[in-house]
């Protein structure tokens, strides 16, 4: 199968501190499956994806990729503040990957990224435009476009759509839950945003912290099926029933330790 | 108010300084020729200057001080720039150099400058000399601070990309620092025409520095004002030429945006 992803009881220290950031982390990513993470802020949300992007090296467990090919991992990986490149225009930018590669853009490649201008509702002319010129939401589309073009086996997003007013959100939710389900990627998507969480999640994994770890998980199903929307499922009878699931167990293992604290002091 | 009158109104607010200026200089100096030996004024620079001009005097002196500034500028920035990004590329360097850039740049050129023209003579390649020494070292600590300010997302998305180390140094570091060169190069317009002047100044048969050197001798204020119009002359020429070159090298920057 590919592009699988198994994380297997992860556990990651920062160099020189005691405290564990992550403890026993385990999930599974699969082709055209979006998983959700939420949590308080510090539990190690952004730690993780950069553990599953190899920027940094788990102390124990491992990230095993099934993928056919046998290319090994290759990460697409969108910040919450885009890091496109200012001095190249938006062309410049989405072809970064390729050049990395060592390899020139050729006819498919053009053909590839009008795509998937299309599928994000931009207009060609944007190519020749530099990030300065760009709304939020656009830079954020181009991103998602830059990391598309190398072809990952999976997408990691630490709240991608954070930094966008609501309206804009709900669009990019929508282009991007059916960019996964038609190209068949898998996705880890941070986010602080239970709603968001809900809407495009096919699963969703609530952390706590201290150390980081996974306190629940929910299969996210609503009756209708593949051709689901984003914005839509929101108004859903389920949609309230998770929330409120999640919202307790997020608020119910804070009261506790709220408790906890009291009685020990 | 219509847009031509409000632009001449402003045009005229600019020049009131100097104006103001003038008039106070020419009316202190007016009908008392001891005065006048000692301050000049501005009918008498201006009469000095069109007849300095006319005879193709200033103009030799001046292309002299603008070729050795230049010649200097050049050099010294891109040694400096180049150095100062290479300095990225090898960190242990950069920790070796460090406390040697910082002595370099303490000693101030002025001092260096006998040494210069005990080395290289007294012609133009000394103010050359000169004018480079004067603006390595700015350029050099810019283009350093450049590379090590460049934005961490940028970085880690080379990182993710599976860049090298010469990559992420040609598709990030350099374009990244390039707004720094840019700053040394408008810091050291002004060095190099100094340290191409002081040269002129200490010894030297041509340039607005030994046209100075000399009119002063002779107590002839009018020319050493001449020759220093014609030095600011060469500064804001120069400046207009970094502020060309940054338009085109740092455009991206210039497209009204949020970023
Ligand atoms: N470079 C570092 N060195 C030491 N500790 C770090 C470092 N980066 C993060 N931490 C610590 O690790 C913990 C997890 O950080 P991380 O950035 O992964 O949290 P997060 O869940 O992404 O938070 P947020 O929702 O605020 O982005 C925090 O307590 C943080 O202080
Ligand atoms: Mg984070």
């Amino acid at each position: 199968m590919p592009g699988r992803i198994e994380i297997e009881r992860i556990s990651y220290r920062y160099p020189g501190e005691t405290r564990f950031v992550l403890k026993d982390i385990s999930l599974k990513l699969e082709p055209g499956r979006v998983v959700c993470l939420v949590g308080p802020s510090g539990c190690g949300k952004t730690t993780l994806l950069n553990i599953v992007a190899n920027l940094l090296a788990p102390e124990c467990g491992n990230v095993r990729f099934h993928d056919g090919s046998g290319e090994g991992r290759r990460i697409g990986y969108i910040f919450q503040f885009d890091a496109l490149l200012p001095w190249r225009n938006v062309h410049g930018n989405i072809r970064l990957g390729l050049e990395i590669a060592g390899r020139k853009p050729d006819d498919t490649f053009d053909e590839k990224v009008i795509t998937y201008l299309k599928s994000f509702n931009l207009d060609e002319t944007i190519l020749h435009q530099y990030p300065s010129q760009l709304s939020g939401g656009m830079r954020q589309r181009v991103a998602i476009i830059q990391s598309l073009m190398y072809q990952p086996n999976v997408l990691l997003l630490d709240e991608p759509f954070a930094a966008l007013d609501f309206y804009t959100k709900l669009t990019l939710e929508r282009e991007f839950w059916n960019l996964i389900k038609t190209e068949n990627k898998a996705a880890l998507l941070v986010t602080h945003d239970i709603d968001e969480a809900i809407a495009i999640g096919d699963r969703v994994l609530v952390m706590e912290a201290n150390p980081g770890a996974i306190i629940a998980d929910y299969e996210i199903r609503f009756d209708g099926g593949v051709g689901r929307d984003p914005a839509e499922v929101r108004g859903l009878p389920d949609f309230a029933h998770y929330f409120d699931q999640i919202w307790k167990t997020m608020g119910l293992r804070r009261n506790d330790r709220v408790l906890k604290d009291a009685v020990l002091a | 108010m219509p847009c031509w009158l409000r632009r001449t109104i402003g045009f005229t607010l600019y020049l009131a300084p100097l104006a103001v200026l003038l008039t106070a200089w020419q009316l202190a100096t007016q009908g008392a020729p001891e005065r006048q030996f000692i301050f000049s004024s501005p009918l008498q620079v201006g009469q000095t200057f069109y007849d300095l001009l006319l005879s193709g005097e200033l103009l030799r002196h001046s292309a002299v001080t603008s070729f050795e500034t230049f010649v200097g500028f050049v050099i010294g920035t891109s040694t400096g720039a180049v150095i100062g990004l290479s300095l990225w590329y090898y960190p242990s360097a950069a920790r070796i150099a460090r406390p040697y850039v910082v002595a370099i740049g303490a000693v101030p050129v002025f001092a260096l400058a006998p040494v210069i023209i005990v080395w290289f003579g007294i012609g133009v390649f000394s103010k050359v000399m000169m004018a480079a020494l004067s603006t390595v070292v700015v350029a050099v600590v810019q283009a350093y601070e450049g590379t090590m300010s460049v934005e961490k997302r940028f970085l880690r998305l080379m990182d993710v990309m599976g860049a090298s180390r010469a990559q992420t140094f040609r598709k990030v570091i350099v374009p990244s620092a390039l707004v720094w060169v840019v700053n040394s190069m408008k810091l050291n317009i002004g060095l190099a025409l100094l340290g191409a002047f002081i040269g002129e100044f200490i010894s030297a048969e041509r340039g607005l520095g030994y046209l100075i050197v000399r009119a002063s001798g002779l107590f002839d204020m009018a020319t050493v004002f001449s020759a220093i119009i014609m030095l600011t002359v060469i500064a804001l020429v120069l400046t207009r030429g970094v502020e060309w070159l940054e338009r085109r090298v740092l455009g991206w920057r210039n497209n009204n945006g949020a970023g």
